[in-house]
């Protein structure tokens, strides 16, 4: 199990959009993948889940990865949250 | 099965949010005696207090980071007591920081006290509700507020009455049985993300989010909002959690129950919920399968248990020795042929 805290670089938070691009890169891996915030633990692979978390620029989120590709799926996420998922910062 | 979120609990709500929800959601009527910032004090914990022995002068172990509740006996007290004596007994609690003091069955505690009170920081309120009635609930509320909670992953369905939570790795089609539950006019709690909430130590509550309220996800069709294209009889905003359905692959490794349908428990927070392990296999009409398995859990809740009575049944037939072995279910076909 990977467990990697990260912060929402893009000034308009996770959105449809960025929520959208989570789902789909975290469905391309094996590893099961959950983010905690606020006390919630939601499942990555479901978009209502990760929208439920409407989370703001600057908020911290806990991700965990487990499973057989985890640490393949730990940076490919960690990029996708570092690039602002292609927004402006 | 899948890993699960922690629980988690609120730490504090403050008064402000307490009186609002006191107001709107729970129903009691207050009368806000001072003007003193609610957002500044809040509350930690569920239990309240009656202040009769410290305004009596005994402060030790006095839970002041609890609501004060001051009824009739502690007002009478109060009034007995001179001017000077009155003033000195209230400051005794009032130089603790309390979250607020509520007076109950309309007792006033007069413009005197109520001053030292704003002094103090210390919101005062007045209800006309008797105290045991108002305790109970403020109590209720406050529990509820502080009761642990956790995010399953899964959708929940009201089907017959029954609360059924329908789990299973992402893609296997929950929503799709959901939808199809839905449709066939069962009500929809909520889907992907069920906020379970403990109650009284051994009831789960299930709720959506406020964000995801009634929407749903199908792979290749996108977000639909089930409230708006089935309307209002299509949705529940609550409903106690009762079965968990599992609905995963098939696997010929796995033992599958033939006669008791529930013979394990999935656990959500100390609470042991039955649980049914559905495979999934082409051809398997899962919705009807659901159907079947909240009627199951009907009967056996009035008493009915199909696998007991079955075993019951053949029992019996074994004993009696004359009738032993298989035979027709109709003793004689009647000439009408029908």
């Amino acid at each position: 199990m990977i467990e990697k805290e990260i912060t929402v670089a893009n000034r308009a938070g996770l959105h449809t959009r960025p929520a959208s691009m989570i789902v789909r890169k975290a469905s391309e891996f094996e590893a099961e993948f959950f983010i905690h915030k606020d006390g919630y633990e939601i499942n990555g692979k479901s978009i209502i889940g990760v929208m439920t978390l409407a989370a703001e620029q600057g908020a911290t989120l806990m991700l965990v990865f487990e499973g057989p590709d985890e640490s393949e799926a730990a940076d490919a996420m960690t990029e996708l949250f570092e690039s602002g998922f292609g927004e402006v910062k | 099965m899948a890993r699960e979120a922690k629980p988690f609990k609120k730490e504090s709500i403050t008064i402000d949010f307490l009186i609002q929800q006191l107001g709107d959601t729970v129903g009691v009527e207050l009368t806000k005696l001072n003007d003193v910032p609610l957002e500044d004090r809040s509350i930690t914990e569920s239990n309240l207090h009656r202040p009769g022995l410290a305004l009596a002068g005994y402060l030790d172990l006095f839970t002041h980071q609890r609501i004060q509740v001051i009824g009739n006996t502690e007002t009478r007290y109060l009034k007995n007591l001179s001017e000077k004596e009155r003033k000195s007994s209230f400051k005794k609690i009032l130089n603790f920081e309390l979250p607020c003091i509520f007076f109950t069955e309309s007792n006033d505690p007069g413009t005197t006290l109520v001053k030292m009170a704003t002094k103090a920081k210390t919101p005062v309120f007045q209800t006309p509700l008797p105290t045991i009635e108002f305790m109970s609930r403020l109590k209720d509320f406050l529990n509820d507020q502080f009761a642990f909670q956790q995010a399953v992953h899964g959708a929940l369905v009201d089907v017959y009455g029954i609360g059924l939570l329908i789990k299973g790795k992402p893609g296997i089609g929950k929503s799709e049985v959901a939808l199809d539950l839905v449709e066939r006019g069962h009500r929809l709690v909520a889907d992907d993300v069920v906020v379970v909430t403990r109650k009284e130590e051994s009831v789960l509550m299930g709720a959506g989010t406020d964000i995801a309220q009634h929407f749903m996800e199908i792979r290749g069709l996108g977000l639909i909002d089930v409230r708006a294209m089935f309307g209002i009889r299509a949705i529940r905003f609550q409903k106690r959690v009762e079965v968990v359905v599992h609905l995963h692959p098939w696997d010929s490794d796995e033992e599958y129950t033939r006669l008791g349908m529930v013979d394990s428990f999935h656990e959500i927070m100390g609470v042991k919920i039955p649980l049914v392990k559905l495979p999934i296999t082409t051809g398997k009409n899962v919705t009807v399968l659901c159907e079947v398995i909240a009627m199951n859990h009907l009967l056996r809740n009035y008493g009915y248990d199909a696998a007991a009575v079955f075993a019951d049944r053949l029992t019996d037939k074994i004993k009696d020795k004359d009738s032993a072995g298989p035979s027709r279910g109709i003793e004689y076909f009647e000439h009408d042929y029908e």
